[in-house]
């Protein structure tokens, strides 16, 4: 098993390995109690949080099992709290989600502690969540507006315990601010106790092995991973790819326009020897809706996928180190690289995840064994919020959808699941309708919207929601309503997003996908995600999964003669569903 | 003289322990487990085991099981053909599970296929709502149709899983009685009767477990039965995954109960073992060929949880959705790790290095077996060593390949790193030690245990070799280990009172909570336990019933189960359960605030029929008394000229100071220096810490 990639590690090998590992339980102890104590059931079911533990300079040195989307924009987050307090002290906590100084979009909200033993800085834990609500004028912040002013309540990296104790003044501007507070401070508390169990367990390998030796550990995982993403670099051939990719909207309709109309994002990527520059020159300007990505969130949907292309057997640690080879560019003020005071919120999923799944389609000219066919591509949101019929109190529900996972190089898609660089849940409809007025009346995939190839693209999910009692205030983010996910190798693109309000008197609305509206009592949300795209040529399918897709109702038998040229043998009819 | 019997069937060896109730002498055999028949291995163990101590099948009193039945059916897909039932517009609820990817980072990865194909998942028209309340009455003209295309798909078993029917179970009750009545021969489980708990899909999934596992189980435990009984030996019990043992009866009712049946045992085991030694705090450490597992017993109580997946990798890592099939009844809380004396250390691209989680297995094995093996396992680490005796194991059985063991380290592990043999096999044990702390941690620290409060009982086959080492890295100052380790599993059978839980939403804030209400569900639980308990001839002095209940602050997602004293329930009983939530709460997550209101979740009744307390021994044979010496590595020692005991020939009075060896047919005990090993009246190895230090 020796390879010419092995390099000397600077501390004991052994050692490393229990110091790395005793980080990543750390990290995933903190998920674990963010998880149980949190009160949004975007937190607690859903699981829209990432954990990790920093070095004094604010570098990630260990990711909890979280959303692989946040790991390029927390340590950005991190580093600049490190910046505005270059001296912490023991019991501070900060707070902040600006998405002009690292953070990613306002709904993030990032909690970070330093960890101290025997008076000297070990690093920061931090806990990056998203809060139901941070404010604006729309329930949940997820309104079309055109400048972050709109978005919500903005927090620079901000002091909000001092000595281990909450300050009544920082907090109290803060929970003015925002939608359902006592929620929103039951889940900053369970940031707060997360990030505690991060400074615990630094003490802890600090007193055993000794802070400088702790310091030397955090400096070499850096160092290793950074070794392993070069060696993994090296395994694929040299090249550049170059992609031209259309999004479908901002959520705003412009004046003199009847519909939101499609921007671009253009992508190259140089990979040479253990190095790959990733350049966004040649993408669309600011668009006018939150669709503007900061560089921070860019760079995470590159590093996610980049993760995924090269290192599918999760050997390297996903740490700042990982990123030393890879090298993000993109025009300042462009929508990938978003310049103050434009708007951001849908970009954080939306764009990042575009992002990523651009990265696979242009990988697959280099390294086509390595990636897949293109997925539902988006968040998938629905936020209802008004006042609970059954209690008179104010509610906001945030929800995300799943469609289909992209087909494979050698196998198919996956059926309603999240995307490659995302791994939220979701909401179970029983304790959905029991914490809000809502009956989820349908939740089921959708039969023929996984692209046709020789490996099919995954299906898409549809939730159908009905408004009880009252109006709510409702608004979803969801891309590819309008392109649809792309197929490789000769696959077919797979189904688009479709969103439809149902009228109390059945008429339906087909909606834009992106942007808020009001719900009035008794309507209904259809909610379709996207399906994904197929890999290889239709013709190639094994006519027996086009049999066992049939006789599951993946696939209709008019779908089977279209997409495939199939048609049952007489002989053999098909089982009724 | 009356004896239990407890069989273990292992992937190897199906092993039987023998009791005798009066004195605590134990017998133990070992035979090859036999997969086409399983039945075999259990006979021919039972008749070693009943020959050997000349024991007459009628002097046994207890028969009890743990089987790997259900978990394998799961693993490999031989369940039923299973059919789904639903709530119209929910067909896909067991296969959009809760949306999670299984691996992060790995593109080419999915979940285990669903046990219910689609083509067998069926709807039908109704709703309830939120408050329990009927929206669309049951179709029950539809059910003709749903037989006649259950009948025609050839499904053998059918779960049905509505939606809110833990609120209100009235149409899955109807639609299976309905169903019951239009296919006797199919078996129909419902999530009412499995598990009233609110969350659809996790319903849904262990409903669909039962129904998917429960013909195999009760052909297989009627066949094991049959044979049983045919050799005049009395009523089979099978361990539950929440370490109670259950007839056959109760087992088909509710099949999901009956996963990681196997490792429950040597949790109960080590929990008898703690009982009688008077130990209140103790973590168990079970190491065998291919994995290590962890436990923590507190005051004679089981740690169990209620977020488990068959199959999937929730004991190794805490969060690990979609690699199994969840289910939700109570599973001992172990901690898993891919770590056993046949896992392969090897070197990462980036320089590191691992071990496991491939493993060796039986074949080809450690290179020191010479069995074809080629690559170095934790057992050629610890043969190089000197731990494991280079000459041979299993009392001179298993010859040992000492210079093939340290080639295998040279080649692939010393010469990259620029390591001696020795050193390499050292950092070898490192690395795989400090896998195994972190399953320790995990259900100490993690919950919350400080493990320097804590005694250690080791056992497994490898066990013994690691427990002190570990030990001491973790702080422990106290190691035990029991006689028998390398069976000891199958001794947790005998020892297990019967048992079972029940539970039910009752969902309310605590603030509001009805007195009659709760009392009345308690009551119901209770005529339900105590049912089941007369149904297995427990008599009256013997019952025990349990009632706990699953609270949470009314945002949060995640309970807490506290218990609930016994009694009329009163205004003192709900403060009592708040106060002892909120220290709880305090205790597991650092903080509290008793001013938020609380919710109740789910009650819960455990009950258990006791059985009369036990006693293990091992008798001392002088005869067998031999020692020898020869050179172990230890650190900070490096090779030391070391006393090697046998350990059947101890007296009670013995006691060494490492370093030291002790050997046994089925294990090797390493004591490393700075620990003492006494062995007491009853043949347990007591191992102390003497002088308090980190290795």
């Amino acid at each position: 098993m020796a390879s010419p990639d092995i390099r000397a590690l600077p501390v004991d090998a052994a050692r490393f390995e229990v110091v790395k590992n005793a980080l990543l339980s750390a990290a995933e102890e903190m998920k674990i109690v963010l998880a149980k104590t949190a009160y949004s059931p975007l937190l607690k079911m859903a699981g829209d949080y990432s954990c990790g533990i920093f070095d004094v300079r604010g570098n990630m040195v260990a990711q909890g099992p979280d959303l692989p989307v946040h790991l390029g924009s927390m340590p950005d987050s991190v580093r600049s709290v490190v910046a505005a307090f270059p001296e912490p002290d023991a019991g501070d906590v900060y707070i902040h989600n600006d998405p002009y100084h690292g953070g990613s979009h306002l709904p993030d909200v990032n909690v970070v502690v330093p960890a101290f033993h025997d008076g000297r800085l070990l690093g920061y834990g931090c806990v990056r969540a998203h809060w139901p609500d941070v404010g604006s004028a729309t329930p949940g912040s997820y309104g079309a507006v055109t400048e972050i002013y709109g978005e919500g309540l903005r927090m620079p990296p901000t002091r909000i315990y001092v000595g281990g104790v909450p300050d009544p003044n920082v907090e109290n501007l803060i929970f003015a601010n925002v939608r359902a507070p006592a929620e929103r401070i039951g889940d900053l508390r369970a940031q707060v106790a997360a990030n505690r169990r991060a400074v615990l367990r630094l003490q802890g390998l600090a007193a055993k092995y000794g802070t400088g030796e702790l310091l030397r550990i955090m400096d070499s995982i850096l160092d290793y991973s950074e070794a392993m993403m070069r060696a993994a670099l090296r395994r694929i051939p040299d090249g550049t790819s170059v992609l031209v990719d259309t999004i479908d909207g901002d959520g705003i309709v412009e004046p003199g326009d009847t519909e939101d109309k499609v921007f671009r994002v253009k992508v190259a990527i140089t990979k040479a020897g253990d190095g790959i520059v990733v350049d966004f020159d040649g993408s669309d300007g600011r668009v006018s809706g939150p669709m503007n990505a900061p560089l921070t969130v860019t760079r995470s949907g590159v590093y996610a996928a980049l993760k995924n292309i090269l290192d599918p057997g999760s050997l390297i640690p996903p740490n700042s180190g990982a990123w030393r080879p890879v090298d993000v560019r993109a025009p300042e003020g462009c929508c990938v690289n978003a310049a103050e005071p434009a708007a951001v919120t849908y970009a954080n999923h939306e764009m990042s995840v575009r992002v990523a799944d651009m990265i696979f389609a242009a990988m697959h000219h280099l390294a086509p064994e390595t990636t897949l066919a293109g997925s539902h591509g988006t968040g998938g949101v629905a936020i209802f919020g008004g006042t609970d019929y059954r209690t008179g109190e104010t509610f906001i529900s945030y929800e995300v959808t799943k469609g289909g996972f992209g087909a494979r190089p050698i196998k198919d898609g996956i059926n309603g699941v999240s995307t490659p660089t995302g791994n939220m849940m979701n909401t179970p409809v029983e304790i959905l309708e029991m914490s809000f007025p809502l009956r989820v009346e349908e939740y089921r995939l959708v039969a023929d919207t996984g692209g046709a190839g020789k490996w099919r693209g995954g299906l898409a999910a549809k939730r159908t929601w009905r408004i009880l009692e009252r109006d709510v205030q409702c608004a979803t983010c969801c891309d590819r309503t309008i392109t649809a996910p792309y197929g490789l190798a000769g696959g077919q693109p797979g189904s688009i997003g479709l969103l439809h309000l149902e009228m109390p008197d059945g008429t339906m609305k087909r909606l834009q996908g992106k942007g808020a509206f009001l719900a009035p009592a008794g309507s209904k949300l259809h909610f379709q995600l996207p399906g994904a795209g197929g890999y290889g040529e239709a013709r190639e399918r094994d006519p027996a999964l086009i049999e066992r897709d049939l006789a599951a109702g993946y696939v209709t038998p008019e779908a089977a003669a279209r997409d495939y040229g199939y048609v049952a043998p007489p002989s053999r009819p098909l089982a009724a569903e | 003289m009356t004896w239990r019997v407890g069989i273990d069937i292992g992937g190897t060896f199906t092993d039987v322990a023998l009791v005798e109730e009066s004195t605590g002498r134990i017998g133990i055999a070992k035979v090859p487990t036999t997969p086409r028949d399983f039945a075999q291995g259990v006979l021919d163990g039972l008749d070693a085991g009943l020959t050997r101590g000349g024991i007459d099948p009628g002097a046994v009193s207890l028969l009890s099981h743990a089987t790997t039945v259900v978990t394998n059916a799961l693993l490999e897909g031989k369940g039923a053909t299973t059919a789904s039932i639903g709530t119209r517009g929910f067909r896909d609820l067991l296969e959009l599970r809760r949306s999670m990817r299984t691996d992060l980072y790995d593109l080419f990865q999915d979940s285990p296929p669903v046990i219910v194909p689609r083509r067998f998942r069926y709807e039908i028209t109704e709703r309830i709502d939120a408050q329990g309340e009927v929206v669309t009455p049951l179709a029950e003209d539809e059910v003709p149709a749903l037989v006649e295309a259950l009948r025609a798909a050839g499904v053998q078993t059918v779960a049905v899983s509505l939606l809110f029917s833990f609120l209100n179970d009235a149409h899955e009750r109807r639609l299976g009685a309905m169903l019951r009545a239009a296919l006797p021969e199919m078996q129909v489980f419902l999530s009412c009767e499995v598990l009233p708990e609110i969350r659809e899909f996790e319903r849904a999934s262990t409903t669909a477990v039962c129904a998917y596992v429960g013909p195999l189980l009760q052909s297989y435990l009627g066949r094991l039965q049959e044979a049983v009984s045919a050799a005049g030996l009395p009523a089979l019990h099978v361990m539950g995954s929440s370490g109670g043992v259950v007839d056959i009866a109760e087992c088909l009712r509710m099949p999901a109960q009956a996963v990681e049946s196997g490792p429950a045992a040597g949790v109960i085991a080590a929990a008898l073992a703690g009982e009688q030694l008077g130990e209140t705090r103790i973590i168990s450490f079970d190491m065998g060929g291919t994995t290590a597992k962890a436990s923590v017993i507190v005051d004679g109580e089981i740690a169990v949880t209620a977020d488990y997946e068959v199959g999937g990798a929730t004991h190794a890592k805490r969060w690990a959705g979609g690699t199994g099939h969840p289910i939700r009844v109570p599973v001992i809380d172990l901690a898993e790790v891919s770590s056993g004396g046949g896992s392969i250390a090897w070197i990462d691209p980036g320089g590191s290095l691992k071990v496991g989680p491939r493993s060796a297995g039986a074949l080809p094995g450690p290179v020191a077996y010479g069995k074809g093996g080629t690559l170095p396992t934790v057992t050629d680490a610890n043969v190089v060593l000197g731990y494991l005796n280079p000459v041979s194991l299993l009392d001179g059985a298993l010859p040992i390949d000492r210079d093939g063991a340290e080639r295998a380290i040279i080649e692939h592990i010393a010469a990259p790193l620029g390591l001696t043999a020795i050193e390499a096999a050292a950092r070898i044990l490192e690395v795989v030690d400090a896998n195994m702390s972190g399953a320790l941690n995990i259900v100490s620290v993690e919950r919350g245990h400080d493990p320097r409060e804590f005694t250690m009982i080791a056992f497994g086959g490898a066990g013994p070799v690691h427990a002190m080492t570990l030990a001491s890295g973790l702080g422990i100052s106290r190691v035990i280990v029991p006689p028998g380790p390398g069976a000891f599993s199958a001794l947790g059978l005998v020892a297990s009172d019967l048992k079972r839980e029940y539970s039910r939403t009752f969902y309310t804030t605590l603030a509001g909570l009805d007195l009659g209400r709760l009392a009345e569900a308690y009551a119901s639980m209770e005529a339900q336990g105590v049912a089941m308990l007369a149904a297995a001839g427990v008599d009256p002095g013997h019952r025990s019933l349990k009632r706990f209940a699953d609270l949470r602050y009314r945002r949060q997602a995640y309970e807490l189960t506290v218990p609930v004293e016994d009694g009329s329930v009163t205004p003192e009983t709900v403060a009592a359960l708040a106060e002892a939530f909120h220290s709880k709460h305090l205790r597991t997550y650092g903080h509290a605030n008793d001013r938020e209101p609380i919710q109740v979740v789910n009650l819960r009744l455990t009950a258990a029929g006791r059985r009369p307390a036990l006693v293990l021994r091992q008798a001392t044979e002088p005869a067998a008394a031999r020692e020898n010496w020869r050179d172990v590595w230890f650190p900070g020692l490096g090779l030391t000229r070391t006393r090697i005991v046998w350990r059947g020939g101890l007296a009670p009075s013995f006691a060494v100071t490492g370093p030291a060896i002790i050997e046994s047919l089925d294990s090797t005990t390493v004591v490393p220096p700075a620990w003492t090993v006494a062995v007491n009246a009853d043949g347990f190895l007591i191992a102390q810490e003497t002088t308090h230090g980190v290795a």
